[in-house]
């Protein structure tokens, strides 16, 4: 507390003035307000809070590997006698015995730590047994804590048989009525075999499950080489621990180098993802089971993620998706007979939770002087067994000279035993003779050099015990404890400890022998070798897709739309363009602007309704619209390549308000763009683009082109020029002020036609069957005499055809 | 009355049924069914203008105020005699309902008219009515007196140009009173002048010698920029969405969102205000709100956490929505309510995709939009309640936004009036009973409150708990914050002496630093101090406020057996203890806090509470052994 002044003296029993004057003058008293300068008030408690957290609530301590409130409930449920071989009891009375005695925070937080320290799924080496339902891989809530039981499970008692024999230390609780343990007396490296996770202040902690035999072998080896006075390093520690063992299984797919560079320095990440296996092959399908899924992956949201994919048709080899889980984990993936399933998992393996990275950072409290206050840090492996050793040598001390101070006590009481044995006669008359239990010992103990611990002893002593066989057993019973504290005498005395090591040790195996034998590792480590490594692209499964573009802006992909003319549409709304092309291929929009923006055909939203607003995919500006689609695919456009000297055998002309038109390649745009497109025109202020058109450099194509003042103009498609960039290109048509070009078309004959609407109301026709052919840069001729253009009729779209088969398709 | 046979029965012929019963045809015989005789001559002459054969209207209201010229350039009435009924057109139109060239789609497209009946109607309820008629070359007139010829239609002369002329004067036998408002005329043809696009329109008034002519090139467009500049809005976006739609019916609509905290829509059927909206308003709103709603899905616009409702949607809106209909229904008591149940669904589906596709291809304007309605989101329970000035005491209607949590103190002063900030129910319960309830008032706060380091404001009024104390000081925050309007003299935050108390206690500070950085300054914000221990010894009680307090008292009294309870929440206290230990300001400790240095102060708060860990890593393992009260 910022304030050290005096306190405030013990109130006089006054009344006090509540209810009474409301014009209660409070300045006057007011006088013990200090003033406290806000940082260091905001300071002093931020600090406060902060050390609270860290050193007593979210992290774990690197002896037992438990955070406090799992500590707690261990020792509650030991003090419940609650042990693996008791009827289970309701949670809510550990619960409440928890909240009582020791964790004055809320009942729902103890409870959801109960119930995950009892989950398999979330433990390694589950701590409780829970009976009732805890919760589930799919996310599912526990029971309330009125429905479920629980009691400890068996290698939970390693945690805590040494409690009773004076191992660590106690102490007070929250308010003062009760001792606890600052620690528990593990036997095992708690925390590395169940890991834990923890947000604390400006450090969080995350620590990931292992197996409990490859733990406690490192641990031997570690002390033998301690013992030996040898270095073992992390490094080396990981040809015992080969990583984490999840309970979930699944396969660590990071490699041997990368999982021994998190060892040594306590943090890093690493990559899991599920096991599975072909299972069957039918004539129609593939399945793929699904047997493991990473760690801490919520099962439903996995699978809803898988289904998202298969709904969303991105990978269309992958049909449908099953969970048909039940206390194992089994999902079907049904996939298309002839797919390849490497391509589908590592599809999902990149889009779905099904491969998930795991963050390491092996943070926790280590012990410092004082005994009840932990410091932390992120420690090695090595650092993190070495703790634990030591601990667990300590331990085995402490418990080693409770034990000696046992014997002694036993030893001096048998002592006195043998001392009147003999005289036991001369007792029995002195305590006939007294006046009561103090004067018989009083007397006793004069008679007999006897100290009252004894005297009290023998007072005790029942009378069977007396017969004549008694002095021999009590005699070898002496002998016996004389021996023990005479072994532990010099396992205590010894200086470099290697008797207690040797316990440790021994202890050590015997968890292995007792609970690690027969618990196989459940996650395989294995680095993906021999896998395909599949690009981006790879991924896409080539399929000849549809591309439909509105003139709104609307664009969809479907697998075939067979007549464009009776696709879904907004009311008003016209389609402007529908292509073909494979999946694979790019599909460029020609914006008013322009910009052309090109994307993967795959990456075109798959639907059957309307389709999405083209400003989603790309980041058209205010009023820009796109007037072309065309599929980059070669079997929709031709070659388009460039070639020498000359112009690509297929390539666009694009002509503006202005009059203007260029001609330019397709090839550059070739690659998907930015959301932001690519430049393939260089507009006068004002002027846009009214269309953009492919062209041939054989054949001959003529260019038709309609101004809104109605002049006509034909010309040849080689007189615009070939830029090798964005430019403004030459004069189509010239025009007068205030006329602009609206009709703009290519014609390879005479039955491509240009229609346009008048402000008459009527219909003209534009083709190379009415109008003459001439240069371009002139007015052109008059289409009517009175009236203006007033809008380009578009034409009744056809369905898209692709000449030959979908040659980039490489495999199924 | 004897007997009741076929001869009783009567039949209007002719305009007699006008006559009879006006209210069938113009309403009522009152003020409104007086002007409706203008607006039907009026209404002819926009139909002529709207059917692209009228640029210009002339109304005049005459001298006496009893009588209205109506001029348009037109094509005019035609003259000509009707071959069926070998009467002149124009004494057709004017002498027999149901006449008009409005039943045939190919002369009239759409019409505000009373189909055939307007011209009539207007003639049969005058007691005197002049048509003239400009057509081919000439001049033609034709006078009427209620509704009947007075003479034949004549050429009056040789005439240049088109156009349609009607002078009439209401007959005082049929309206009481036969005076317009010049007014009335003038407002209805503002409006519509803004409603028909570029229509002229001239109205004189020669009672009070004033002209005034209207023309709007944008139409509605311009009316909403009229209504922005009338209500001072700051608009959110530069251009505003219109819209022109004709198929079935014809709609036009202009909007734009302004920074207001309110919505204005005005909209009208067939050029007529209607003020309580209908069902064409209702369509427009469903409309908006789901392409909005579209559009930012689309988008995924929204951030987690945010629901968008309807209102937040519209919230600051400037709408006007003109629609023509041919049969509209009204309802109400003034009969300003469309009732036409079709055409919701049809203003609904004009308005939807075009607003969409227009907030598509307006990104600009559409993501300003879109802002300012997440604004509206986040803040609309926080914010409106803030932004209402909260007076102390003045009123009742001012406590009635006070959050339902506050336990407000009975004194009307702000002097000396305190508020207790209380960490979580169980202890404000406590509070409030131990409090005295003349000055004492008592806000709790459930859990840990937002951070508000480096947090937006609007954001941190997203916060229910943060809202609540907003309201409850009724200063406002941020750059409203005025200290005049503060409700209380001064603001204790009492939290309990555990860890998590410390970290609410930094957590108000924080907010309080950063968006009311003047109460800090003017020492208004106080800590209040709960003590750790209650020590008993025989009969007194001692309450210490920390650890080395209690030791020095315990060193004190080594006499006697101590009895030491260790206070962990404010809830465990009796009300009475309470307020002894912590309420009571005569034995209560308080710490003021204050700013001693801007700068340090500064650093620190955004060292501890900022978005980088890293500094606050640093801080605590710097400062370590500094903390002094750790939790167990």
């Amino acid at each position: 507390m910022a304030s050290r002044e005096k306190p405030p003296p013990a109130p006089k029993r006054k009344r006090r003035p509540r209810d009474g004057d409301g014009s209660l003058d409070l300045f006057h008293q007011e006088s013990r307000a200090q003033n406290v300068a806000l940082h260091e008030v905001a300071q002093s408690r931020y600090l406060n809070y902060a050390l609270s957290v860290i050193t007593a609530r979210a992290l774990p301590d690197v002896r037992d590997g438990l955070k406090p409130v799992q500590r707690r409930i261990l020792y509650t449920m030991w003090q419940q006698h609650l042990m693996a071989d008791a009827k289970p009891r309701k949670c809510a009375k550990v619960v409440g015995d928890v909240m009582g005695n020791f964790h004055p925070h809320g009942d729902a937080a103890i409870y959801d730590a109960l119930v995950r320290i009892a989950q398999p799924f979330s433990l390694r080496v589950p701590l409780v047994q829970g009976s009732g339902n805890f919760g589930s891989l799919d996310g599912d809530p526990a029971a309330a804590m009125r429905y479920t039981e629980c009691r400890l499970s068996e290698i939970s008692g390693t945690l805590l048989t040494e409690l009773s024999q004076d191992t660590v230390h106690y102490r007070p609780n929250y308010d003062g009525t009760r001792t606890e343990p600052v620690v528990l007396p593990a036997r095992f490296p708690q925390l590395l075999v169940n890991g834990t996770t923890g947000i604390a202040v400006g450090m969080a902690t995350s620590i990931p499950p292992h197996n409990l035999e490859e733990v406690c072998t490192a641990s031997i080896r570690l002390l033998d080489a301690l013992v030996a006075g040898k270095e073992l390093s992390s490094r080396e520690l990981c040809r015992t621990i080969r990583g984490p063992d999840f309970p979930t299984g699944g396969q660590i797919v990071s490699t041997a180098e990368e999982l021994k560079l998190i060892y040594e320095t306590g943090q890093g990440t690493l990559r899991i993802r599920s096991t599975w296996n072909v299972e069957s092959e039918s004539r129609t399908q593939k399945t793929i089971i699904v047997t493991s899924i990473p760690y801490n992956v919520n099962k439903s949201t996995l699978i809803e993620r898988i289904a998202d994919v298969v709904t969303s048709r991105q990978m269309p080899l992958l049909l449908d998706v099953r969970d048909i889980s039940t206390d194992d984990v089994r999902i079907e993936l049904s996939l298309k007979k002839d797919a390849d399933e490497q391509k589908v998992m590592a599809y999902l393996f990149r889009h779905t939770p099904l491969q998930s990275t795991f963050s390491v950072n092996m943070t926790c409290l280590v012990p410092t002087e004082n005994p009840e206050i932990g410091r932390p840090e992120r420690l090695d492996l090595q650092a993190m067994l070495w703790h634990f050793l030591h601990f667990r040598l300590d331990v085995v001390t402490r418990r080693l000279e409770h034990e000696l101070s046992q014997l002694r006590g036993r030893m001096h009481i048998l002592e006195g035993f043998v001392a009147v044995f003999d005289a036991l006669d001369a007792i029995l008359a002195i305590v006939r003779k007294s006046e009561g239990k103090q004067d018989a010992a009083a007397k006793i103990m004069a008679r007999f050099k006897l100290d009252a611990e004894q005297t009290d002893a023998i007072l005790e002593l029942k009378i069977y015990r007396l017969a004549r066989l008694e002095i021999l057993v009590i005699q070898k019973e002496l002998a016996e404890k004389r021996k023990r504290a005479k072994e532990i005498g010099k396992l205590l005395a010894e200086e470099e400890s290697f008797g207690i090591w040797a316990i440790v040790r021994s202890e050590l195996e015997e968890i292995v022998v007792n609970f690690a034998k027969g618990d196989k590792r459940r996650t395989i480590i294995a680095a993906p070798e021999g896998e395909k490594e599949y690009s981006a692209e790879d991924l896409i499964v080539a399929e000849d897709n549809h591309v439909l573009l509105t003139r709104d802006g609307w664009v969809k992909r479907q697998k075939e739309i067979k007549d464009p003319a009776t696709t879904r549409l907004r009311e008003g709304d016209q389609v402007l363009a529908c292509v073909a092309g494979s999946t694979r291929a790019t599909v460029a929009f020609f914006s008013n602007f322009g910009s052309v923006y090109t994307t993967r055909l795959i990456d075109i939203p798959a639907t059957t309704g309307y389709g999405e607003p083209i400003q989603k995919l790309f980041k058209l500006r205010d009023n820009e619209a796109i007037v072309a689609v065309y599929s980059l695919d070669p079997r929709a456009t031709g070659h388009i390549g460039e070639r020498e000297g000359k112009t690509p055998e297929h390539y666009a002309i694009a002509a503006t308000t202005d009059g203007f038109a260029l001609a330019f390649g397709l090839s550059p745009f070739l690659e998907p763009s930015t959301r932001s497109g690519r430049r393939y025109a260089k507009l006068s202020e004002g002027s846009s683009v009214i269309g953009v058109e492919l062209v041939t450099a054989k054949g001959r194509p003529k260019l038709l082109s309609v101004t809104r003042k109605s002049r006509v103009l034909i010309c040849a498609a080689t007189e615009i020029s070939y830029l090798n960039g964005p430019g403004r290109g030459v004069v189509l048509v010239k025009l007068d002020e205030e006329d602009q070009l609206v009709g703009f078309k290519v014609a390879f004959g005479p039955d491509d036609v240009l229609v346009v609407k008048t402000t008459l109301g009527g219909e003209q026709k534009v083709s190379l069957a009415k109008h003459d052919v001439s240069a371009r840069g002139s007015k052109g001729r008059e289409l009517i005499k009175r009236g203006q253009i007033s809008e380009v009729v578009l034409p009744t779209p056809a369905a898209p055809q692709l000449s030959g088969p979908n040659g980039s398709e490489v495999s199924a | 009355m004897t007997q009741y046979s076929a001869k009783d029965i009567t039949v209007l012929e002719g305009l007699d049924p006008v006559r009879k019963r006006p209210g069938m045809y113009i309403g009522g015989v009152g003020a409104t069914g007086l002007h409706h005789l203008v607006w039907e001559i009026f209404d002819n002459c926009v139909d002529e203008a709207m059917n692209g054969h009228a640029s210009s209207i002339l109304l005049t209201l005459h001298k006496d105020g009893h009588s209205v010229t109506v001029t348009d350039d037109g094509r005019g009435i035609p003259v000509d005699i009707h071959p069926k009924y070998k009467k002149s057109a124009l004494e057709l139109i004017f002498c027999t309902l149901h006449a008009g060239g409005k039943f045939d789609a190919s002369n009239y497209k759409t019409s505000g008219g009373l189909h055939g009946v307007g011209g009539s109607v207007v003639n049969a309820l005058s007691s005197e009515l002049i048509a003239t008629v400009k057509r081919d070359g000439a001049e033609w007139q034709m006078k009427f007196r209620q509704g009947k010829p007075t003479g034949k239609l004549v050429r009056v002369g040789a005439a240049r140009g088109t156009g349609t002329t009607v002078f009439f004067r209401p007959d005082p036998t049929v309206f009481p009173k036969t005076e317009f408002s010049g007014e009335v005329i003038r407002e209805r043809l503002e409006i519509a002048s803004y409603i028909h696009r570029g229509l002229k329109i001239a109205f004189v008034d020669e009672a009070h010698n004033t002209k005034i002519s209207y023309c709007h090139k944008e139409g509605i467009v311009d009316y909403l920029r009229a209504i922005g500049t009338l209500r001072q809005a700051h608009f959110t976006h530069e251009s505003p969405f219109s819209i022109d739609r004709e198929n079935g019916c014809k709609l036009e609509a202009a909007l734009q969102w302004s920074e207001a905290t309110d919505e204005y829509v005005k909209s009208y059927v067939n050029g007529i205000p209607t003020g309580s909206g209908g069902t064409h308003e209702a369509g427009f709103r469903a409309g908006l709100v789901k392409a909005v709603r579209n559009y930012v899905e689309t988008h995924n616009l929204v951030p987690r956490g945010v629901t968008l409702s309807a209102e937040d949607i519209r919230e600051g809106l400037i709408a006007v929505l003109s629609i023509f209909i041919a049969e509209p229904q009204f309802q109400g008591q003034t009969k300003d309510r469309l009732n036409n149940p079709e055409i919701q669904a049809t203003v609904d589906g004009f308005i939807r995709p075009a607003l969409e596709q227009w907030l598509n291809t307006n990104r600009s304007s559409a993501e300003q939009i879109v802002g300012r309605i997440i604004l509206a989101a986040r803040a609309r329970e926080a914010s409106r309640a803030a932004s209402a000035s909260v007076t102390r005491r003045s009123a009742t209607s001012g406590r009635l936004t006070l959050p339902g949590k506050l336990s407000d103190c009975s004194s009307n002063e702000r002097s000396s009036t305190e508020l207790f900030v209380v960490e979580g129910d169980s202890a404000g319960g406590s509070a409030k009973q131990g409090r005295d309830r003349n000055y004492q008032a008592i806000l709790p706060l459930r859990g840990k409150v937002l951070n508000t380091e480096g947090t937006l404001l609007a954001k941190v009024l997203e916060n229910k708990e943060i809202a609540d104390l907003v309201t409850a000081l009724g200063c406002g925050v941020g750059k409203s914050f005025e200290l005049e309007k503060l409700r209380y003299d001064r603001i204790i935050l009492l939290a309990d002496a555990d860890s998590d108390g410390h970290h609410i206690t930094t957590l108000l500070l924080t907010f309080f630093y950063r968006h009311m950085h003047k109460l800090i300054e003017e020492g208004k914000v106080f800590i209040g101090v709960p003590p750790l221990y209650r020590i008993d010894i025989a009969k007194q009680t001692y309450w210490a406020v920390d650890d080395a307090d209690k030791e020095k008292f315990l060193s004190k009294h080594k006499n006697g057996k101590a009895e030491i309870t260790r206070f962990k929440g404010l809830g465990e206290m009796m009300p009475k203890v309470l307020w002894e230990t912590t309420l009571n300001p005569s034995t209560r400790r308080l710490l003021q806090v204050g700013i001693a240095d801007e700068l340090q102060t500064d650093r620190i708060m955004a060292d501890l509470m900022g978005r980088d860990p890293s500094a606050r890593f640093r801080f605590i393992m710097e400062r370590a052994d500094e903390a002094n009260e750790l939790d167990v």
